[in-house]
C-alpha cells in the first residue's frame, strides 16, 4: 500500500513538472507567471533525482556502502574528515555555486526565456549533475585524487598534462571575465564602488580577529562581518549623496581594472588568513542568504515574466552577444547546466570528506540540481523586467547608440518599446547615475532582484537599497572567486614553472610567490583590460570564450569518467556519460569554429580583425584611433589563438581516450584500473553515525 | 505539545551543530576528536596554528567555482 501511494505521489510530481514545462514551451501571448518556472523546474529536478540519479547510482556506478571511503580510511581531522551528508552538501554547494549560474542565464535571456530554461533543466539533469556525480565517485574510489591526476593515471601521461594546462588556461579566462562583470557593475557607480571597497577593510578586520583574538571562531566573526557589510550598503547612499565622496568613488572602467588587478595580486601574495579567507566567509553567508531570499521573493511576489519565449535574436544578431541559439545558448549558460569547473571541486575537497559512497548521489547530483535552480531563478529575475529595459542595460553603445534617445529609438525599433525617460527614472530609483550600456549581466540581475525584493519588503522606497545589496552580493562573491582563483592559479604557475626551474616550484619561496603571482595576475589582467577597452563591451567576446573553455573542461572530465567506467566494465550503461560527452564536444567544437572562422565580424574573431584592418587600410579609421584599432586587431587574433588552443588540447585528449577505449573494447590492451583496494567499512552493518567509538557523538553521521 | 517542543529543540540543536560544521567553526574540535581517536604521535596544534594551517591547505587548491 505504501509503495502504491509512493508511486502515485511521484506520478503527480512528474505530471506537474511535465505540465508546467509544456505550458512554458507552448505558451504565447500574455505574460507568464514565474510560478510556472518554479513548478516546472522543481518537478523535473525531483523526478530526475528520484529516478535518473538512482539509476546512475545503481546501474552505472554500483555505489557500495560497505566500502570505506577516504574520509574513514585516512581520517586526519584536516583534509580527510568524515562529514554529515547535509553539511557536506552545503559545503559542496557553496563551493560550486559562483556567479556563473546568475550571469549566464541573464545573458542568455536575450534569446527569450525558453531556450535557456530548457537547457538549464535538461542540461543539468542529463549532463552537469551526471558529470559532478561520476567524477565525485571516481575520486572517492581513488583516495580523493584530482581530475588531472586521474587523467594522467587512467587516460595517459599526456592527458594529465593537457588537463592541467587546460585548467590553468580556462582559469585565466574565467578570472578575466568575472572581473569584467565587476568592472561593468561598478563603473560610474559611487555607491556600489564604496560598498565593495569597504568589504576589504571589513575582511581584514575579521581576519585579524580570527587570527589573534578568537582563532577559528568563524561563526561569530562572520555574523559581525555581515552586519558591517549591511551597514556599508546603507552608508553607500550617504557617499553617493555627498558631492566630494561621490566624486572620489566614481571610477572609470580602466581605474577599476587597475584596482582589481592590485587587489588580485595582494590577495594572492598576502597571507591567506588576512584577506582571502575572511572575505570567503562573508561571501558564503551573504550568498546563502541572498539565494534563499531570492527564492522566497519569487514565491511571494510571483512576478510576471515579461520577456517573450523567443526573441528575434535567435537569428544570431543579438546585441548582448552575437550568435545563434546553437551553439551559443549552450556555452553562454555553462554553470547552472554543465560546468567543467565543478569537476575540480568534485575531485578536490568533497571526496575526502564524504562518509559513505551512497552520499555521493545527494552531494554530487543533488547539489548541481540546486545550482541549476539558482540559474532558473536568475532567468526569472532577468525576464521579469520589461524587455526594453533588459536590452538597454545589456547592450553596448556601439550597437544601440551613445545617447539615451538614440538607444530608446533603436531598442523600440526591435519591437521592444522603450522610452528614454523610463531608463532615467529607473536609474534614479535604484540610486545610479545611469543604467544604459551596463553589459555583464550583474546590473540587470540586480535590477530584477531589487524589483522582486522591494515588492516583498519595503516597497519602492527600498529599491535603491535592494539594488545595491544585490550588486554588493554579486561583486562580493565574484571577488571571492577572483582572489581564491588567483591564488590557486599562482600555485599552478609555480608547479608548471618548477618543471623548468626547480626553485620556482617551492611554495614558501618569496621571490617565487611574487613572480608567479605577477604571471597569473598579468595573464588575466590583460584579458580584463582587453574587455574593458573593447567597444562592444568585452562580454561579447570574453563570455563565449569562457563558456567554451568551461564546457571543454566538462568534456575533459566526462572523457576521463567514460574511460574509467569502460575499464570497470560498464559498457552497457556507458551512454550515460558518452552522450553528454559527445554533445559537449559537438557544441564546443562548433562554437570554437564559429568564434574563430565565422565570416560575420561580430561573431568570428578573425573576420572581426580583418574587418577592422580593412577599415584602417581604407582610411575609415580616424588618426587618433589607429593605435586603439591596432590593439583591438591584436586582441581579436589573440582570442582566436586562445580558442584554437582550447579546442586543440581537448581534441588531443579525446583522441588519446578513443585509442584507450578501442584498446579496452577490442581487448588489445589490459584495462588497468588505478582504484584504491577495497576496505570494508566499520560502519557498514550497523551504521549508527558513531564512527569512532563514542568520542564523536552523533555529530557526524545522522542520516 | 511537550513532544513537539522536544522535537523542535532537537532540530535546532542539530541545525546549530550543522551550521558550525558547515562554516568551519567546529573544525578544530573535529581535529582534536580525530587526533584523540587515532592516538597520533605528532604534536597537537594549538587552535591558532590549526586555523592558519587549515586555511593554507584549503586555499591551495580550487575551492570556489565559477
Amino acid at each position: 500500500m505504501k509503495r502504491i501511494l509512493s508511486i502515485f505521489a511521484w506520478l503527480i510530481v512528474a505530471f506537474l513538472g511535465a505540465s508546467a514545462l509544456g505550458a512554458i514551451a507552448i505558451h504565447r501571448g500574455e505574460p507568464l507567471n514565474a510560478m510556472w518556472f518554479v513548478v516546472a523546474a522543481l518537478g523535473c529536478y525531483l523526478v530526475a533525482f528520484r529516478l535518473y540519479s538512482a539509476f546512475v547510482a545503481a546501474k552505472l556506478l554500483a555505489l557500495d556502502d560497505t566500502r570505506a571511503t577516504p574520509a574513514e580510511r585516512h581520517d586526519d581531522g584536516r583534509d580527510f574528515v568524515p562529514t554529515n551528508k547535509w553539511v557536506l552538501f552545503g559545503h559542496h554547494f557553496a563551493a560550486i555555486a559562483g556567479p556563473g549560474p546568475l550571469v549566464g542565464p541573464t545573458l542568455a535571456a536575450q534569446f527569450g526565456y525558453l531556450p535557456g530554461t530548457i537547457w538549464l533543466i535538461a542540461g543539468a539533469a542529463f549532463g552537469g549533475c551526471v558529470q559532478d556525480f561520476v567524477i565525485l565517485f571516481c575520486s572517492i574510489r581513488r583516495d580523493g585524487k584530482s581530475l588531472g591526476q586521474m587523467a594522467r593515471e587512467e587516460v595517459s601521461e599526456r592527458g594529465g598534462f593537457i588537463a592541467q594546462l587546460a585548467v590553468l588556461a580556462i582559469m585565466v579566462i574565467l578570472l578575466a571575465v568575472i572581473a569584467l562583470v565587476v568592472v561593468n557593475a561598478l563603473k560610474s557607480s559611487p555607491w556600489a564602488t564604496f560598498t565593495l571597497a569597504m568589504t576589504i577593510p571589513i575582511a581584514i578586520l575579521l581576519g585579524l580577529y580570527l587570527r589573534f583574538v578568537r582563532p577559528g571562531r568563524v561563526l561569530e566573526a562572520s555574523i559581525m562581518g555581515v552586519a558591517l557589510v549591511i551597514f556599508v550598503v546603507v552608508a553607500g547612499q550617504w557617499v553617493a549623496d555627498s558631492p566630494y565622496w561621490s566624486h572620489v568613488f566614481t571610477l572609470s572602467g580602466l581605474s577599476l581594472t587597475a584596482a582589481i588587478v592590485i587587489y588580485g595580486y595582494s590577495a594572492s601574495a598576502l597571507p591567506v588568513w588576512l584577506l582571502l579567507a575572511p572575505r570567503d566567509y562573508l561571501s558564503a553567508f551573504i550568498k546563502a542568504g541572498a539565494i534563499f531570499s531570492l527564492a522566497a521573493g519569487i514565491l511571494l511576489v510571483r512576478p510576471q515574466v515579461l520577456m517573450p519565449p523567443l526573441t528575434r535574436f535567435i537569428d544570431g544578431t543579438g546585441p548582448v552577444f552575437a550568435g545563434k541559439i546553437f551553439p551559443f545558448c549552450f556555452i553562454t549558460i555553462a554553470c547552472g547546466a554543465v560546468s567543467g569547473f565543478h569537476s575540480l571541486i568534485s575531485s578536490g575537497t568533497t571526496p575526502k570528506m564524504i562518509l559513505r559512497e551512497g552520499h555521493a548521489r545527494l552531494i554530487g547530483y543533488g547539489a548541481m540540481l540546486l545550482e541549476s535552480f539558482v540559474g532558473i531563478m536568475a532567468m526569472v529575475a532577468a525576464c521579469a523586467m520589461t524587455p526594453g529595459v533588459y536590452f538597454a542595460i545589456n547592450s553596448p553603445p556601439s550597437i544601440v547608440g551613445a545617447t539615451s534617445d538614440a538607444g530608446a529609438a533603436t531598442i523600440s525599433s526591435w519591437g521592444y518599446p522603450l522610452q528614454a525617460h523610463t531608463m532615467t527614472n529607473l536609474a534614479h530609483a535604484v540610486g545610479e547615475i545611469t543604467l544604459w550600456n551596463r553589459a555583464g549581466g550583474a546590473p540587470s540581475l540586480a535590477v530584477g532582484m531589487a524589483q522582486i525584493f522591494s515588492n516583498t519588503l519595503g516597497g519602492p522606497r527600498l529599491l535603491s537599497i535592494w539594488y545595491h545589496f544585490a550588486i554588493m552580493f554579486e561583486a562580493l562573491f565574484i571577488l571571492t572567486v577572483l582572489d581564491a582563483g588567483t591564488r590557486v592559479g599562482r600555485f599552478m604557475v609555480q608547479e608548471l614553472g618548477g618543471r623548468i626551474w626547480a626553485p620556482l616550484g617551492r611554495r614558501g619561496w618569496m621571490p617565487g610567490i611574487l613572480l608567479s603571482s605577477t604571471v597569473i595576475v598579468a595573464m588575466w589582467g590583460y584579458f580584463l583590460y582587453q574587455g574593458v577597452i573593447d567597444p562592444l563591451g568585452g562580454i561579447n567576446s570574453l563570455w563565449p570564450l569562457f563558456g567554451i573553455g568551461n564546457q571543454l573542461l566538462a568534456a575533459v572530465a566526462l572523457v576521463v569518467a567514460t574511460t574509467i567506467l569502460l575499464k570497470m566494465g560498464r559498457l552497457r550503461w556507458i551512454w550515460v556519460t558518452l552522450v553528454p560527452t559527445a554533445a559537449l564536444v559537438l557544441v564546443t567544437m562548433t562554437a570554437s569554429y564559429q568564434k574563430i572562422f565565422d565570416p560575420n565580424p561580430l561573431i568570428g574573431f578573425l573576420s572581426g580583425a580583418d574587418d577592422r584592418a580593412a577599415q584602417m587600410a581604407a582610411g575609415k579609421i580616424a588618426a587618433e584611433k589607429i593605435v586603439e584599432t591596432n590593439r583591438l586587431i591584436f586582441n581579436l587574433r589573440l582570442d582566436a589563438a586562445v580558442t584554437a588552443i582550447f579546442a586543440g588540447m581537448v581534441l588531443v585528449l579525446v583522441v588519446e581516450a578513443i585509442f584507450q577505449w578501442y584498446a579496452i573494447l577490442s581487448r588489445r590492451g589490459e584495462a588497468v584500473l588505478h582504484e584504491s583496494p577495497y576496505v570494508a567499512t566499520r560502519w557498514a552493518k550497523d551504521f549508527s553515525g558513531v564512527p569512532h567509538d563514542t568520542v564523536v557523538g552523533d555529530a557526524i553521521g545522522e542520516d | 505539545m511537550r513532544k513537539a517542543a522536544k522535537r523542535t529543540k532537537r532540530f535546532l540543536r542539530r541545525f546549530w551543530r550543522g551550521l558550525r560544521e558547515w562554516c568551519g567553526d567546529a573544525a578544530y574540535e573535529s581535529y582534536l576528536r580525530s587526533k584523540a581517536s587515532h592516538g597520533a604521535s605528532c604534536r597537537t596544534l594549538s587552535q591558532a596554528e590549526f586555523y592558519v594551517e587549515q586555511l593554507n591547505r584549503r586555499y591551495s587548491r580550487p575551492s570556489r567555482c565559477c
